[in-house]
């Protein structure tokens, strides 16, 4: 999965300048980077909820070229490729655990009933809520809504999940509850591309760092690289000792 | 009293699920799918001649809104027929007064339900069609299974309100000469001069029919909740 020269403007803002990227399959990615930055363009670009307005996306046999009309199936074909986790869920509320999660595979990629229900219930086990099926994402806390969205994005077998702060709207506990679910997805070569503002779990997961700021990439490379002491680039070392709270007493 | 009652009763109740009755729900019927509809290309991004579809929905809306329901009433009874446009209609639009009724109640309804149909799909949160289609569904699928049935229960108690404000404006189809409830009503006012105790029923009948509607309404609306309990 690459995308090259990707432009985005809302309105007169330049949101992405030429932002050149890979996503190594059966890697995790990890982008990083201040509010703002671009970082979520970039992730919502790859899933075609937000169009750029030039630039190229490569995935598999798919070619995009966002400066010719990208079509409805090639749109589809994207979409179906690569799940998406949101920061607040976006369960659909009238449906429960089990339809949330067969929605999917049900309506498009056409499953049997039976299939698609087998798939959910070991997926609800992978995130460890089988017993929460018949329930509704109103019943949910936080931690466990957030679950059931990796579940929901995992029923479709994308080749990529991306997941945009998927533990902003947590707290400490349930984000941990969020965040092994992520390490074991890892652990087990599942291709992801997480934007998180949790460094700690950032150094942990990703094969592969990229920070983003003003809408360019200021580093794309190894962990390691990036969080060591002695990164060439200030303005890293300054994010870094900001999010780990390294400078808190002055 | 007691006579007169008995004898105005089943008159009185035939017309009611004769013309009343059926008068609403049919045309709440129609309503509701040019309500969805408008409001359907009120909310679109569409661009281009779409554009023009827009305008004409906007147009719609203010019209049936902004103008008396007899009037419609009498407009499309009494005044189509005189609308005569060479080759489809050269002897004028003439109707018959059920389908007149049928027409005029419909667009009426429309207008209003479409407000609210517009609105109850506007109260969904964006992240629910972006969550629809980030996994692969079409706009149709999104709008169908995720958006609609979380607009619905917004929209249910206005709708609710639409209709039953339906139901007792049928009566005003007695003057564009259905027979409905109303309409019997003044015609055995006429033979037996009892205008107080007759024009009391048939307001009880009204009530009645109305009520048992607030009932199938609540019941509707715990039903819904049940099923998708608040977030």
């Amino acid at each position: 999965m690459k995308i090259e020269k990707i432009n985005k403007w809302f309105g007169d803002k330049h949101v992405l300048k030429d932002i050149d990227l890979e996503f190594p399959a059966g890697q995790t990615t990890v982008l990083v980077g201040p509010s703002g930055s671009g970082k979520s363009t970039i992730l919502r670009s790859l899933n075609l909820l937000e169009q750029p307005n030039s630039g190229t996306y490569d995935f598999d046999e798919l070619h995009l070229d966002f400066e010719r009309n990208v079509s409805r199936k090639q749109k589809l074909a994207l979409r179906q490729k690569t799940g998406m986790v949101f920061q607040d869920y976006n369960l659909f509320p009238h449906l429960t655990v089990l339809q949330n999660i067969t929605e999917g595979p049900r309506q498009v990629l056409k499953l049997p009933k039976e299939t698609a229900e087998q798939t959910a219930m070991e997926l609800l086990a992978k995130v460890g809520l089988k017993d929460f099926a018949n329930a509704y994402p109103a019943q949910l806390s936080g931690g466990q809504a957030q679950r059931v969205a990796i579940a929901r994005a995992l029923a479709m077998k994308p080749a990529y999940v991306l997941l945009d702060e998927p533990t902003s709207a947590l707290d400490p506990e349930l984000e941990l509850e969020v965040l092994r679910v992520l390490l074991k997805l890892a652990q087990e070569n599942q291709s992801l591309i997480i934007v998180t503002h949790n460094m700690v779990f950032a150094r942990r997961v990703a094969d592969k760092i990229v920070f983003v700021e003003d809408g360019t990439i200021k580093y794309d490379g190894d962990p390691a690289g990036f969080f060591a002491p002695n990164n060439p680039d200030e303005r890293i070392r300054h994010f870094i000792a900001a999010m780990t709270m390294e400078e808190l007493e002055e | 009293m007691w006579h007169t009652i008995q004898g105005s009763l089943p008159e009185l109740l035939a017309a009611g699920f004769k013309y009343t009755i059926p008068l609403a729900l049919v045309s709440f019927f129609f309503g509701l799918i040019i309500a969805l509809l408008v409001a359907l290309i009120r909310l679109s991004r569409q661009k281009g001649a779409f554009k023009i579809l827009k305008g004409i929905a906007v147009f719609y809306v203010w019209l049936f809104r902004s103008t008396p329901l007899l009037v419609q009433l009498f407009i499309v009874f009494f005044g189509l027929p005189h609308l005569v446009i060479p080759g489809a209609f050269p002897d004028g639009i003439q109707l018959k007064p059920f389908t007149a009724g049928v027409i005029t109640f419909s667009l009426n309804t429309g207008a209003y339900a479409s407000e609210t149909i517009r609105a109850a799909i506007a109260s969904v949160p964006q992240g629910q069609w972006e969550a629809a289609e980030s996994i692969g569904m079409t706009r149709v699928q999104v709008l169908w299974r995720i958006i609609l049935p979380q607009a619905l229960r917004v929209a249910l108690p206005p709708l609710a309100n639409s209709f039953i404000s339906l139901v007792k404006d049928t009566s005003l189809a007695a003057s564009i000469t259905i027979a409905e409830m109303f309409s019997v009503a003044q015609q055995i006012t006429a033979e037996n001069y009892e205008p107080l105790l007759m024009y009391i029923i048939v307001a009880l009948i009204y009530a009645l029919f109305t009520t048992v509607l607030s009932q199938l309404q609540a019941w509707m609306e715990k039903t819904l909740a049940k099923t998708t309990p608040d977030q």
